[in-house]
């Protein structure tokens, strides 16, 4: 049994990590506290269900056009809003977004209700030996690692992805440089939501999705981030599987009631003895 | 005398019409009923709060357009004043003390669910406020003592014992059983009675375990049931978790001859999220619609609120919305009876409340708790519909192994 659950837990730390990555790279890069980013996680899922329930569409088909619209949103409120403030301290921009959170979430309360939707798609499940894999969470997985990895590649490969290291790093010197560093605040935080409305769609799949549920996303996100590092794409990857790994290990020796308990505890810990997180550093190498 | 400016007869008149409107005011508050109610309109109990509004605003309109409440003689309209608690305790209480004080409501309805009808309980007691809850069935909430709080919900202990009856009646050889609760007031109290009653029924309680509030994961302790190979399998919760619940035992191959998920097999939203994986899972439940009574309320039978509500909102009404409505029906009758909207008095007549409703039977026991229903339904997903199995009166199908 216990090869299953270390299995379980992979599986759900990889989704918990892209949960996690676009929060990350908002936070590192721009030093916001994204507090909307649990709601556009949920909205990319709501966009998911019901493309799925009225289309017809594939959440796995719809995943990019849905996070390409969350990528817009997310530009145009940073180009718009968070940019007036984000030299601001970190209290002034936590407080946009809350209030920004607070408007997303109210209207997704009047436009969908609270009702919990899924979408309901049996994928039916892999045998192998004495282990199960269900495939819509082997495919989540697989979904969740590759974006995570198409984030790296591009942060470390491309001329945008080099720009926001730069920018991370210096963003006096990169200036400097000649890079437009509002534009690329406002193309990482749109990165940001885009990894969000992605994440929402790979698990409007496997949870059954509801407003309620921001808050819950959040707070996976900074335990994640705590636990891994800030900024850090392989950090967020670490600390989601590692969260991942806790909580169903901890849940299978301690009970299921205290895997969440140990993993902010975990998190508590690591903040003591180490702040940057597991593969925290400032700016990339 | 010389006689007034044109500035001074402006002024005048202002203050002579604002007066007036205020008297007016003063004279219609007096008029009327106010009935404060802390709802859940946002957070992780939004979607019960928003069924607690629509029987609160059906409830509403059928009454004051009948010209309001008969108090001793006299019809007075009822006002509902509502704030969102967003399905946080603190605020709940926050909110039940504020419609007391500042907004001086004369009666108040709690909340969905029992924890948070204990915390606006506490308050209610305090200043010596009616309160009538419309979801809570947890024994604990009604043993603290409160002389003002009442809930139109039957006792848990009622369901599940007719709900191990029915299994020991119709699946003889259901020998040993796994429970799975959530970590919370009324989820864990009735994991907690299924572990007694079925202790005490013969069964074998294998496992009792519990999870976190806002686990996104339970394939830990699924597995470990699944490990156990139990005859039947318990799991209790709200929407979200049972929905997540199920899909995991799907995923992971999990079943026993009996699965029973508390309470969210009766919401049409466990249904539609999980398909064809929903079949055959049973519940328990308050109220049925396939329940024809008569009664004396707004709507005079089952039939009628069915059929209102259907009209309405295009689907089948859950025992949420039955239960909120009733809750309303019992203030009413108990103000009607009392002949006066004095709070003491009208306390008095809900202790002594014995009527006949379209959602049943209403007469509170010593401890507030509705003992006057027995026979609570029973239902099993059949046919990607919430059928009722028991008790005889509205069933519509038998008890079927989950396949």
């Amino acid at each position: 049994m216990l090869d299953q659950i270390i299995l379980n837990g992979l599986m759900l730390g990889a989704i918990y990590a892209c949960i996690a990555v676009g929060f990350s790279l908002v936070w590192g890069v721009l030093n916001v506290i994204n507090m909307l980013h649990g709601g556009f996680i949920i909205l990319g899922g709501y966009l998911t269900f019901f493309s799925w329930l009225h289309f017809g569409i594939h959440p796995f088909v719809s995943l990019f056009p849905v996070a390409m619209l969350l990528f817009g949103l997310g530009y145009v409120l940073q180009r718009t809003l968070i940019n007036q403030v984000v030299s601001k301290p970190v209290l002034t921009t936590l407080t946009l977004t809350f209030g920004l959170e607070m408007i997303l979430y109210n209207t997704m309360n009047l436009l969908f209700t609270a009702t919990p939707r899924r979408v309901a798609l049996d994928m039916g499940v892999l045998n192998l030996g004495d282990m199960l894999l269900p495939y819509d969470r082997v495919a989540s997985m697989v979904l969740a690692l590759s974006l995570t990895g198409l984030l790296f590649l591009t942060m470390r490969k491309s001329k945008i992805g080099r720009a926001i290291v730069a920018v991370r790093m210096d963003k006096d010197a990169a200036s400097l440089m000649g890079i437009n560093v509002p534009q690329i605040y406002a193309i990482t935080f749109g990165i940001g939501a885009f990894m969000a409305g992605a994440c929402g769609a790979i698990v409007a799949v496997i949870f059954p999705i509801s407003t309620s549920l921001t808050g819950v996303f959040l707070g996976k996100a900074f335990v994640i981030c705590v636990i891994g590092g800030l900024g850090t794409v392989p950090g967020a990857l670490v600390g989601g599987l590692a969260l991942g790994l806790i909580e169903s290990i901890t849940g299978f020796w301690f009970g299921p009631q205290n895997a969440i308990l140990i993993g902010f505890v975990l998190m508590l810990v690591l903040l003591v003895v180490r702040p940057t997180g597991l593969l925290g550093r400032k700016g990339y190498e | 005398m010389k006689p007034l400016s044109q500035t001074a007869r402006k002024i005048a008149s202002v203050i002579v019409l604002s007066a007036s409107l205020l008297g007016s005011n003063a004279m219609l508050s007096a008029q009327t009923i106010k009935i404060g109610t802390p709802l859940a309109l946002t957070g992780g109990l939004a979607d019960e709060g928003k069924k607690q509004v629509i029987a609160y605003d059906m409830w509403l309109n059928r009454v004051n357009s009948s010209g309001g409440i008969n108090v001793g003689g006299k019809k007075m309209k009822v006002e509902l004043v509502r704030y969102d608690y967003e399905t946080n305790a603190q605020r709940a209480q926050q909110l039940a003390e504020k419609l007391i004080v500042e907004d001086k409501v004369d009666f108040l309805l709690a909340p969905f669910g029992s924890g948070h009808t204990k915390v606006v309980a506490g308050v209610a007691e305090r200043y010596g406020v009616p309160v009538v809850a419309t979801s809570a069935s947890s024994e604990s909430i009604f043993d603290q003592g409160y002389k003002n709080l009442f809930g139109v919900l039957a006792p848990n202990k009622g369901s599940i014992t007719n709900l191990l009856a029915l299994v020991s009646k119709n699946l003889p050889q259901i020998k040993t059983v796994a429970i799975l609760g959530r970590e919370d007031v009324f989820p864990k109290a009735v994991a907690g009675t299924m572990n007694a009653l079925a202790s005490k029924a013969g069964y074998k309680v294998q496992s009792i375990e519990y999870y976190s509030v806002g686990a996104l994961d339970l394939s830990t302790p699924i597995s470990k049931i699944k490990s156990i190979k139990p005859d039947w399998i318990f799991i209790t919760g709200y929407s979200k978790d049972l929905i997540l619940a199920r899909k995991q035992m799907a995923d992971l191959a999990v079943t026993a001859p009996v699965v029973t998920m508390i309470t969210g097999p009766v919401y049409r939203e466990f249904i539609d999220a999980l398909g064809a994986q929903a079949e055959n899972v049973t519940s328990t439940t308050w109220w049925h619609h396939s329940a024809l009574l008569k009664g004396d309320d707004p709507w005079g039978s089952t039939k009628a609120f069915y059929d209102e509500f259907v009209g309405k909102e295009k689907q089948d009404p859950d025992y949420v919305h039955a239960a909120s409505a009733a809750a309303l029906v019992a203030l009413q009758k108990a103000i009607e009876k009392a002949k006066t909207t004095d709070k003491a008095k009208v306390r008095e007549a809900l202790a002594s409340l014995d009527i006949k409703t379209f959602y049943g039977p209403i007469k509170f026991g010593p401890n507030g708790m509705n003992t006057a229903i027995e026979g609570l339904p029973i239902i099993q997903v059949q046919d990607g519909q919430p059928l009722p199995i028991f008790p005889a009166e509205v069933s519509k199908g038998g008890l079927k192994q989950f396949k």
